[in-house]
């Protein structure tokens, strides 16, 4: 409001404020999430379009004959300890059978608390994870803290549900320290359904690891009463070694991954990354 | 009136203007549960309703014509414990240990000063609140015309017996 004095006088063409349509755009994308969904359950009618409606996959594919997405490759792991998360991705980034880098990071750091890898298109990667961080930052300012790794799970499954009709192509994997600095992981799909979790493998090698932790971590069924912990009683250097274990042998057999594993270890002491060599074929 | 489950508000001045910002926390509240699966602090709400208060110059876009005429205290339970804000008509707000507000509220926060102390139990709170009520209410106090409420750690409106039986303390 102090500058309404340097404004030009009414009569010249008005000029855009752009802190005033940044604002309306990010009111309705807060209050978006809430009103489509009430939307949708009163009208019944389950295509109700987003406020700003994108291109959706159908209409672009009938119009242009083209497929809008690529699939990077990649595979992302996390394991939840009873005080410390390990969260690895492979680096290598490639297209068809090409490499395009084998020194792509897949993990970003949105809170210190809080790690999220995903696989996938990474186009769509890169916009969902500047989002993420972004909305990180605006809750920081907003609330004086930064965000709990529970409260960012419901924000990416919200994120990734308001693009029900043109998704991200991206499989996630969030890992962290939840308020009580037990550690916590959620593995999504590509529209947001997500569920807390004691381990999970997402991108081209899950098919590969999945089964292999399954069989190491054994995790208790979710759907038992009372809920039983889900984090493993390994240690955390036991946790690590395993997370090495499953990426060497994901290697030997998928394509995609390889080249290097970037491994991130989230405790109260903090974090701290390491990166071990893979096989390069 | 409650504004979620952990937070709760009493209202002095036009009624009709608080249930607005009253409704307007309720959304704000609930649309943070939905985006971050957790409640939303005390100092948050009061800020999302004190934002509503100077609505003037924009323009085309909710600008108002008048302010609220209303001062609020929202007291709430978060992580950091519970806690009091006073807002009033211009967006400000304050933290509070006690705060009165309303017609009778010079005298009441005086009373207040002076019998506040961190120490007290909720049981003992209820007594004082109650008698500094009755010092500047013109009618006897009786279970049906005063309302009490507290949040401890989710908001709970008293029924008339558990009015009566604080008042049977006085």
């Amino acid at each position: 409001n102090g500058l309404r004095s340097l404004r030009p006088p009414r009569s010249r063409r008005p000029r855009r404020n752009l802190i005033k349509e940044g604002r309306k755009r990010d009111t309705g994308h807060r209050t978006a999430p809430l009103r489509l969904l009430l939307q949708a359950t009163n009208s019944g009618d389950s295509t109700t379009s987003p406020p700003s409606s994108p291109p959706s996959p159908t209409t672009a594919m009938s119009r242009r004959g083209d497929w809008v997405y690529e699939n990077n490759g990649g595979t992302c792991v996390a394991i939840a300890g009873a005080d410390y998360c390990v969260v690895a991705a492979d680096t290598r980034l490639s297209v068809g059978y090409n490499i395009l880098t084998r020194e792509h990071s897949k993990i970003c750091e949105l809170a210190d608390k809080c790690v999220i890898a995903s696989s996938g298109f990474q186009g769509d990667i890169k916009a969902l994870q500047k989002n993420l961080a972004a909305r990180e930052l605006l809750y920081q300012h907003q609330h004086n803290k930064r965000m709990s790794c529970p409260a960012m799970a419901q924000l990416l499954s919200n994120t990734l549900y308001y693009k029900r009709f043109f998704p991200y192509y991206a499989f996630n994997v969030l890992g962290g320290l939840d308020s009580e600095g037990k550690g916590c992981v959620y593995s999504y799909d590509a529209v947001g359904s997500y569920e807390r979790t004691g381990y999970s493998a997402q991108g081209s090698g899950s098919t590969l690891i999945m089964p292999v932790l399954d069989n190491q971590l054994k995790s208790p069924s979710p759907l038992l009463v009372p809920a039983r912990d889900a984090v493993t009683p390994l240690s955390e250097s036991e946790a690590v070694d395993l997370v090495k274990d499953v990426f060497a042998s994901a290697t030997e057999r998928d394509i995609y991954t390889g080249d290097k594993v970037e491994i991130v270890v989230i405790n109260k002491a903090g974090t701290r990354r390491e990166y071990i060599e893979l096989r390069k074929d | 009136m409650e504004i979620d489950e952990h937070v709760g508000c009493a209202m002095s001045g036009l009624i009709a203007d608080a249930r607005t910002l009253v409704e307007h926390a309720r959304v704000e509240t609930q649309n943070h549960r939905f985006s971050y699966g957790e409640p939303m602090t005390v100092e948050s709400t009061t800020q999302a309703i004190c934002d509503l208060a100077l609505r003037f110059g924009e323009g085309e876009e909710e600008s108002m014509s008048r302010p609220f005429g209303v001062s609020l205290l929202i007291a709430g339970h978060d992580e950091n414990g519970p806690s009091l804000y006073y807002t009033d008509p211009s967006g400000t707000f304050w933290q509070c240990n006690a705060k009165a507000i309303g017609s009778g509220s010079e005298g009441a926060d005086s009373s207040l000063q002076e019998q506040f102390n961190k120490e007290l139990t909720l049981q003992e709170a209820e007594t004082i609140a109650l008698s500094i009520l009755k010092q500047v209410m013109e009618e006897k106090v009786t279970p049906n015309n005063v309302d009490i409420a507290m949040v401890a750690p989710n908001y709970h409106l008293y029924t008339p017996a558990e009015v009566e039986a604080v008042i049977a303390r006085l």
